[in-house]
């Protein structure tokens, strides 16, 4: 019997095919849904010069809103502060998925049509254009009859489609969590945590003068150990992103994705989907953050000590030496939120800031900035762009020099 | 490789020759070549000439037509029973679109010298083929007629464009 409501209709589906490369006549076929298409695509507003925004502060009511103003076919559009926001983040290098998600951190709160609703009234206004692929990706495909262009084209493309994930993981975090891992986010935990911190630290400091005499303990061959070291490092990102899902188990979150694949088709990379935690408070969102991170603190501890107990100058010293050094330096990239990285520490910053769109933001101005085509008095908001860009740099410049050195003076 | 008598109970089975009778089944099934195909094997390109339709006995292709790179739209799938690359065979014309293997697949190949003879020999056999073949025609434009329209949805969706209030 009908109930009288009628069933929203279905989302369209594209099936196309796919030639593999250098396979002969082997393909692939996949069905793209309209909504997946949708939510990866990377609207761009049109360029500077081309719009126009003024701020109109309501008498009445005290609300903020904008006018903005196509200044080639001077159409006007109203818009409100939460558009005038997403609007900002339309910059053809942020997909709506992002968007949706600096929203939702920046306000708290979703509208679920207030994406599709602004896309439209732009376009109306001839202020958007879509853009489906990376700048990278364009690039290379302009260049396509250059043999290094298509090679790099396809590797990317053949790594971009190693993605090995499932979206029915919540049962395995959730019997992950009952079998022990709710111990990780225990008071004696924390405090286990600050002990081995600082014993792992006083090991690394005693090693530290004998470093020469540990690093010799790789022998002839200091490159394969150190590329076996880097495989097991990739090991301990998938125990990153492992706690990063138990720490949503722990909030009563959803954890809605667990897999591997090659960030932007060159990185190897676990991650885990962590957006049902933004539903949560902040303290959620902040332990969910450094929680994944604290991982490599402990392992990096564990490393130092073993190579503390190890022989002198021999091969385990070398390795673990190697490898705690390496978890460190992870902790530390992880958690530390000026390095031009949108890691854990950056989104735990942004959440406390409330700016989630701070490194787009402080890049933006510090270039306005430095072409002159900014202010040189600085409001409190645009002292910190400055502030970041000017930190970030100089820890970026640091972080490569002081691996630089630690190469250097190891072999 | 199936026997005259096999084919011919196979060609029974297909709709495009339901109203045709035995006899003439008979010289069609001894006049059919078999072709054969591997998984993932391109029977015909896009582009290629050519005066033969083909019928599948079994396994199963997809009919797709280039869209941009290597990325091409499917417009049809088609399995044991179903015909493609009539057209070719009246306006020798290139062909429209590509034919790949979705799975290993048999086919039974019929050329226009194989049609002009059932022609010849039964003219009335010729009407019944022609006019299950108009039919199926018809349902085809339809199908088309669909997937244009599944096609425009899916871009309005993808890209969020509201032309209603434009």
């Amino acid at each position: 019997m009908s109930d009288g409501s009628t069933a929203p209709p279905r989302r369209a589906r594209l099936e196309l095919l796919v030639r593999r490369e250098d396979e002969g006549d082997g393909f692939d076929v996949r069905q793209i849904g309209s909504g997946v298409a949708f939510i990866q695509s990377r609207p761009a507003r049109v360029p500077a010069g081309s719009f126009e925004l003024a701020e109109v502060a309501s008498k009445v009511d005290g609300q903020r809103s904008f006018i903005l103003k196509n200044t080639a076919t001077d159409r006007f559009l109203l818009l409100s502060d939460h558009e005038k926001f997403l609007w900002e983040q339309m910059n053809g290098q942020t997909s709506l998925q992002d968007i949706a998600t600096a929203y939702m951190l920046r306000y708290g709160e979703f509208d679920f049509e207030i994406i599709p609703h602004l896309i439209r009234k732009l376009q109306r206004a001839q202020l958007l254009t879509m853009t489906p692929t990376s700048r990278l990706r364009q690039a290379l495909a302009r260049n396509r009859r250059k043999p290094v262009a298509k090679m790099a084209e396809s590797a990317l493309f053949a790594l971009e489609r190693v993605n090995i994930s499932s979206r029915n993981v919540q049962p395995f975090f959730r019997g992950i969590y009952r079998w022990g891992g709710f111990l990780i986010f225990t008071r004696a935990a924390a405090v286990a945590c600050v002990l081995l911190a600082i014993v792992g630290f006083a090991a690394g400091v005693r090693l530290w003068p004998d470093a020469e005499r540990v690093v010799s303990g790789f022998g002839k061959s200091p490159l394969m150990a150190v590329i076996s070291v880097k495989l097991l490092f990739l090991l301990t990102v998938g125990a990153h992103q492992l706690v990063h899902g138990l720490a949503l188990i722990h909030y009563g979150r959803r954890v809605r994705e667990f897999g591997f694949t090659f960030l932007h088709g060159f990185v190897p990379t676990f991650y885990v989907d962590v957006t049902d935690i933004f539903m949560g408070s902040r303290r959620a969102r902040v332990v969910t953050a450094v929680s994944g991170a604290l991982v490599h603190l402990v392992l990096g501890s564990a490393w130092l000590l073993i190579a503390l107990r190890a022989p002198m100058g021999s091969f385990l010293q070398a390795f673990a030496a190697a490898s705690g050094m390496i978890q460190w330096q992870a902790f530390v990239v992880a958690l530390y939120p000026f390095c031009f990285i949108e890691m854990d520490g950056y989104h735990v910053l942004v959440d406390v800031l409330g700016i989630p769109t701070l490194k787009h933001d402080a890049m933006a101005y510090t270039g306005s900035l430095l072409r002159g085509r900014a202010s040189r008095r600085f409001t409190r908001q645009e002292a910190l762009f400055v502030g970041y860009v000017l930190v970030s740099t100089a820890s970026v410049i640091a972080f490569i020099a002081f691996n630089v050195w630690l190469i250097v003076h190891a072999f | 490789m199936g026997s005259s008598a096999d084919t011919q109970v196979f060609l029974r089975s297909v709709r495009l020759f339901r109203n045709v009778e035995g006899p003439e089944l008979g010289i069609l099934a001894d006049s059919l070549r078999e072709r054969s195909l591997k998984r993932g094997q391109v029977l015909l390109r896009e582009g290629d000439t050519g005066d033969e339709m083909f019928l599948v006995r079994s396994g199963s292709l997809v009919i797709s037509k280039a869209v941009t790179g290597r990325v091409e739209q499917v417009l049809a799938r088609v399995g044991p029973g179903d015909f493609f690359g009539e057209m070719a065979l009246f306006d020798r014309s290139p062909r429209s679109a590509t034919i790949s293997a979705d799975d290993d697949a048999v086919l039974l190949v019929l050329d226009r010298a194989t049609l002009a003879k059932l022609t010849e020999v039964s003219p009335r056999a010729a009407a019944a083929f022609f006019e299950s073949l108009v039919l199926i025609f018809i349902e085809r434009l339809r199908a088309s007629g669909d997937l244009v329209a599944e096609v425009t949805r899916w871009g309005l969706e993808a890209t969020g464009l509201d032309v209603e209030t434009r």
